[in-house]
C-alpha cells in the first residue's frame, strides 16, 4: 500500500554536475540512470524506460502510472543565485526520518556545535507552522535560532531567522537569513532518494548569495553538517519514522515535525513510517 | 526474569556510557560523576535516539540528538530546547534493576537484579567477546552453562557469561589476585579458550 502511494511522486537518482552512468536503487528497484550533460535517461532492470527530467540540478524520475506534479522553488532561477548541488550521502535510516531531521533545530548546539548552535544558547523560541491547504504544503515561519556561524559566508555569531516548507513527502526546502543580502533568504534544500524504507540517499541543495566562497568550500561546509546528521540519523530506534503520537514524545520546539507527521499520515505517505506502536 | 553480567565494574568509571545488552535488550549503561551506575532501554522517548551516544553531566545522562538530560531516577530533569519548563514526569527512560557485585555490573531483564554468589578477593581481569553460543563456551571450559565458570584447568580465572545470541557471547573475566606475569598468563588462556570455543562453533 504505502509503496504504492510513493510510487507515483518524482525522486531525484542522479545530480548533474558531471555526465555519468549511475546504477542506483529507487523504492527497493534497480534503476540504471545515464546523464550525458544534455538529457537523461532512467532504466529498470527490465529494460522498462522511466520518465527523466531534469530539475534543480537533478535527475528525477517517476515510477508510478500517474505522477503528480514536482514542486517548483522559485529562487532556483533568480539571477545572482550560486546554485550549489552538494552531492548524494547515503544514510541508513528511513528517507522521513531524514526529511524531519532536516526541519528540526533544536538539535543545532548538540550536533552542530559552534557552527549552527551552541550551548547555552538552546532555546527554541515560539514560531508558526501550518499546512497552506491551496497548495497542500507544510510551512513553518517565524523561526529564529542563535548560531556561531550560519552560513559559510557568515563573518560571526548570528541571530538567525527562517522559514521551512514541505512540499513533498520526501523533500523539504528552508529560506534562511542571508548574511550578504539582509533583504534575501538562503535557500537550502535537501532532495531525499528513498532507496528502501530504511536506506535512504540525501541530496542537499542550495541556491546562495555568496560571491566568495568557492564552490568546493561550500559543498564541504553543506557535507559537513550532513555527515554530523547521519550519525543521529544512523542510530534512531526504530528505523522507521513513527506516526503513532504515542511512540514518541514531542513538545513545542517539535511543531513542525508534529504537522509533517500528521501531513504524511493524511496524504498516504506511508512508505518509511511506521503506523503502529510497536 | 533473568540477571545478566553486563560488564566489569572497573570499565565503567565516573562519567562514561556505553552500550550493552542483557537477554536481547539493547541498553544504555552509564555512571554518574558520584559513582552510582544506571542501565535503560536505549533509545530517548523523545525522537528515539540510542542513549549510549549520549554524555554524562554530573549525575544525568544528557541525549546526543537534542541535550535532554535524565536523572539517575530515569525521569526526564532538563530539555535545553526549553529551558524553562519544568519536564512532565511523564516523560521517563525505561530503567532495569542494577547491582554491582564482585567486580561485575548484573542487570535484570525484569523485576531486581540477583546476582550469584561472588568469590571473594576475586580481580577484574578482563570483558572479550566469543563468537559462539554460550554452551560452546561453556563446553570449551570443559563445563556446562551456568551464571558462573570456575574454569577446572585454571583454577584461578572465573568466566561470568552473558549470551547475545547464537553466534556471540560475552565473557567477564575475574581471576584470583595475580602478580603481573599470572595476569598476562591469564589473558593468553582467555584468548586460547576463544580460540578453542570458536574453532568448535565452525
Amino acid at each position: 500500500m504505502s509503496r504504492e502511494h510513493a510510487l507515483d511522486d518524482w525522486y531525484p537518482v542522479a545530480d548533474t554536475v558531471l555526465p555519468q552512468i549511475r546504477a542506483t536503487r529507487l523504492l527497493d528497484t534497480d534503476l540504471s540512470v545515464a546523464w550525458d550533460g544534455e538529457t537523461a535517461s532512467v532504466t529498470g532492470p527490465d529494460g522498462t524506460a522511466y520518465p527523466a527530467e531534469i530539475r534543480f540540478d537533478h535527475v528525477w524520475t517517476c515510477l508510478g502510472p500517474a505522477p503528480r506534479p514536482l514542486f517548483g522553488i522559485e529562487e532556483a532561477d533568480q539571477p545572482g543565485r550560486r546554485r550549489v548541488p552538494c552531492g548524494g550521502v547515503r544514510v541508513r535510516c528511513s528517507p522521513l526520518r531524514a526529511v524531519e531531521n532536516f526541519l528540526d533545530i533544536a538539535h543545532f548546539p548538540y550536533v552542530h556545535t559552534g557552527i549552527l548552535g551552541a550551548e547555552p544558547h538552546t532555546e527554541v523560541f515560539p514560531y508558526e507552522v501550518k499546512i497552506r491547504e491551496e497548495v497542500d504544503e507544510v510551512w513553518a515561519t517565524k523561526v529564529s535560532f542563535y548560531q556561531p556561524q550560519a552560513a559559510k559566508s557568515a563573518g560571526g555569531a548570528t541571530d538567525i531567522r527562517y522559514e521551512y516548507r514541505v512540499p513533498h513527502p520526501m523533500a523539504a526546502v528552508l529560506y534562511k537569513t542571508c548574511p550578504p543580502r539582509p533583504s534575501e533568504w538562503d535557500v537550502i534544500a535537501i532532495f531525499v532518494q528513498p532507496v528502501s524504507e530504511t536506506v535512504c540517499i540525501a541530496w542537499p541543495w542550495m541556491a546562495l548569495f555568496d560571491d566568495t566562497s568557492s564552490q568546493a568550500e561550500l559543498v564541504q561546509f553543506q557535507q559537513e553538517i550532513f555527515l554530523q546528521d547521519r550519525s543521529i540519523l544512523e542510530n534512531q530506534i526504530p528505523a522507521g519514522l513513527p506516526l503513532d503520537p504515542r511512540m514518541e514524545i514531542p513538545t513545542r520546539a517539535d511543531l513542525t515535525s508534529v504537522a509533517y507527521r500528521r501531513w504524511l499520515k493524511r496524504r498516504g505517505a506511508l512508505y518509511g513510517a511506521l503506523t503502529e506502536a510497536e | 526474569m533473568t540477571t545478566f553480567p553486563v560488564a566489569l565494574a572497573h570499565d565503567l568509571p565516573p562519567g562514561r556510557v556505553q552500550r550493552a545488552f542483557a537477554g536481547g535488550r539493547d541498553l544504555v549503561l552509564w555512571r554518574s560523576a558520584s559513582g552510582r551506575a544506571m542501565a535503560w532501554d536505549n533509545r530517548c522517548p523523545h525522537r528515539g535516539m540510542r542513549l549510549s551516544h549520549g554524555f554524562v553531566r554530573g549525575e544525568r545522562l544528557a541525549c546526543l540528538y537534542h541535550g535532554w538530560q535524565y536523572g539517575t531516577e530515569a525521569a526526564c530533569a532538563h530539555i535545553p530546547a526549553h529551558p524553562d519548563l519544568a519536564p512532565p514526569a511523564t516523560i521517563r527512560a525505561a530503567a532495569y534493576d542494577l547491582a554491582e557485585a564482585g567486580g561485575v555490573i548484573w542487570v535484570a531483564d525484569e523485576g531486581y537484579a540477583d546476582p550469584p554468589d561472588m568469590p571473594l578477593a576475586v580481580m577484574p581481569l578482563r570483558s572479550l567477546t566469543f563468537r559462539c553460543d554460550l554452551a560452546t563456551l561453556a563446553w570449551a571450559c570443559g563445563l556446562e552453562p551456568a551464571p558462573l565458570l570456575f574454569l577446572p584447568e585454571h583454577p584461578s580465572l572465573v568466566i561470568a557469561p552473558n549470551p547475545l545470541g547464537p553466534d556471540r557471547t560475552e565473557a567477564h573475566v575475574l581471576t584470583a589476585p595475580l602478580h603481573a606475569a599470572d595476569r598476562i598468563a591469564a589473558i593468553h588462556q582467555t584468548e586460547a579458550l576463544r580460540r578453542l570455543a570458536e574453532e568448535a562453533a565452525g
